[in-house]
């Protein structure tokens, strides 16, 4: 008994040993490149420093005026905004038409799953590409490919990219092009949870489709909702390639987003300080999405 | 009659939902179809044809010219080998790196174990972007700017992948590993020879996210290189794109090239693909 207990000592320690080793190379790579930054952006925002020193300028504690100056930024508080409105338009038309989408789709038909995986095709291409495609799609010019197709039905030529109204809608147009047929699958999946029954019970109590839609299938489907609406919140907030390719956050800011904001401050401008002070802050939002996530997930 | 009525219906049903389909899918392939087909015109029939439908139809003066352009001049071949070295550095070590850890957390019994998983779930709520520009600072202190280990080691640790290794091998049989170790095999040659290739399926998962996430990478590739040397291809293309003269034949050939190696990828892995794409949903 007592030998047999040494012996497993023993094995432990050859255990914790190799878990050491196993665990080595991530923690010191997660130490160096996710928490150390994460400490140095919580650190440099309370102070001014730049990303190439000054001459004559130390790095100093400045307190909150960095966190002051987000809030007096004219193009600060714009930057929040527009990224709140890019996912306002995001996050709302993936939801519903991803819905809709799905519950096209989940049809006992042949072919419907090429249609699907043809849906889902945008999701292939890199970003970059995307955004190369759509402005081109998006030419300000009368003959451009939508103005020509709107030309069609009467509507006069837009100016796209370059209408300050306009521009963010139209990043937002290349996200959810791309993104849909990928939610589309998401919210499909979620569907093969709810009972057939539930469907027959309801088509002899003659509910019309759309009822059935209301009262059964989006019920049914809460928690994946849940799950597509939190992360696809998160990822709206994160916009930047759309705006970092085309419109480099114009026309007069209409595009500036937060990570386009924090990448032009910190290291197009140079002040890294101020730039870890917007960077906490969307962490700080981003946080407390996934929080409320988690409290909605356990309420179930 | 009635049931001959009916049945006429369901045909007309059936044929108007396959009408509904391919108008959806008009959609969704129309651009890709005028991409492909674009990339094989001249500059000035692209302009010409874009005021109608046959943008999206390959007639024409169809050439090759656009791609040797690309190839010769914009030295696509060059980005392209920066790509795929930085993104085969990524894909073998993420899968390895964070598969380790998860070995361990998953089937091995260790103190600080609890803390080390509780971190984890931690640090993937931080998103890349928040702590991009310090990450910057760091490799510029280390010296890697412009290195491919500077494009591809700092997001190598991806806590997502850790957990999602984690959980795998939480699930996997410990009888295995404790007849294993009864037979004199280390921990190494367990994980080596017995854990990773019983674990195929996520690491194709694993790997097809971080081919995604380093193939498509345009934030990080501009703050990490100086100069044409290092820069990868969405860099390339942004670059080609900003000409203050835009070669739009040239911008085509270059975007498909660029997206023809993700295509392949989901055509041989389509089942793979989709689910890795998925669960990266949730948080990137």
């Amino acid at each position: 008994m007592a030998n047999s207990s040494k012996k497993k000592s023993g094995l432990q320690r050859g255990e914790s040993k190799a878990a050491f080793l196993f665990c080595t190379p991530a923690v010191v790579l997660a130490l160096v490149f996710i928490i150390l930054p994460f400490a140095m952006s919580v650190v440099y925002s309370f102070t001014n420093k730049q990303l190439i020193p000054k001459v004559g300028i130390e790095t100093a504690f400045v307190g909150l005026k960095n966190y002051i100056e987000i809030f007096t930024s004219k193009v600060t508080v714009l930057s929040f905004k527009n990224t709140f409105l890019y996912a306002l338009i995001v996050v709302p038309s993936v939801l519903v038409i991803g819905t809709v989408l799905a519950v096209f789709v989940n049809q006992k038909i042949k072919g419907v799953q090429v249609f699907r995986l043809i849906y889902f095709s945008p999701q292939v291409v890199t970003m970059t590409v995307v955004a190369v495609i759509w402005a081109f799609i998006f030419s300000s010019n009368s003959s451009g490919l939508l103005n020509s197709f709107l030309g069609l039905l009467h509507i006069a030529p837009q100016k796209w990219l370059q209408d300050q109204h306009l521009a963010l809608p139209c990043l937002a147009i290349m996200y959810i092009w791309q993104n849909l047929g990928m939610q589309m699958l998401i919210i499909l999946s979620g569907l093969q949870y709810i009972s057939e029954e539930l469907y027959e019970a309801a088509e002899i109590d003659g509910c019309t489709t759309f009822e059935k839609f209301i009262y059964i299938t989006v019920p049914g489907l809460k928690n994946t909702l849940v799950y597509v609406l939190v992360s696809v919140i998160i990822n709206s907030l994160k916009v930047f390639t759309q705006v970092y390719v085309l419109t480099n956050g114009g026309p007069s800011n209409a595009t500036t987003t937060v990570v386009f904001q924090l990448y032009k401050a910190g290291f197009v401008n140079g002040q890294v300080g101020y730039s870890s002070a917007i960077a906490v802050t969307f962490f700080m939002l981003v946080m407390v999405i996934s929080i409320l996530q988690n409290k909605f997930a356990k309420e179930d | 009659m009635r049931t001959a009525m009916s049945k006429r219906k369901k045909i007309i049903i059936k044929l108007c939902m396959y009408l509904g389909y391919l108008l959806i899918a008009a959609i969704f392939i129309g651009p890709i179809v005028f991409l492909f087909v674009s990339s094989l015109k001249p500059y000035v029939q692209i302009e010409s044809d874009m005021s109608n439908i046959r943008a999206f139809i390959p007639y024409g003066d169809l050439s090759l010219d656009n791609y040797i352009n690309v190839i010769v001049k914009a030295d696509f071949f060059k980005f392209f080998k920066n790509s795929v070295v930085v993104t085969i550095i990524f894909v073998l070590l993420a899968t390895t790196i964070n598969a380790m850890i998860g070995y361990a957390l998953g089937m091995l019994n260790f103190r600080g174990k609890a803390i080390i998983i509780s971190t984890i779930v931690a640090l993937s709520i931080i998103p890349t972007e928040s702590i991009i520009i310090n990450r910057f600072m760091t490799v510029n202190s280390l010296g890697m700017l412009n290195t491919y280990i500077g494009l591809a080691i700092p997001s190598v640790a991806y806590p997502m992948y850790m957990y999602l290794y984690y959980n795998h091998f939480k699930g996997m049989p410990k009888e295995l590993q404790e007849a294993a170790i009864i037979d004199g095999a280390s921990y190494w040659k367990i994980f080596t020879k017995i854990m990773m290739p019983l674990s195929k399926p996520i690491i194709t998962t694993v790997a097809i996210m971080a081919f995604i996430r380093s193939w498509s990478d345009l934030l990080w590739p501009t703050l990490v290189t100086r100069d044409g040397t290092y820069r990868t291809l969405p860099l390339a293309l942004k670059s080609l794109f900003s000409d203050t003269y835009t070669d739009w034949g040239q911008v085509f050939a270059f975007s498909t090239l660029m997206v023809i190696p993700t295509m392949i990828l989901f055509l041989v892995f389509q089942k793979q693909f989709v689910a890795s794409v998925t669960s990266s949903g949730i948080k990137g």
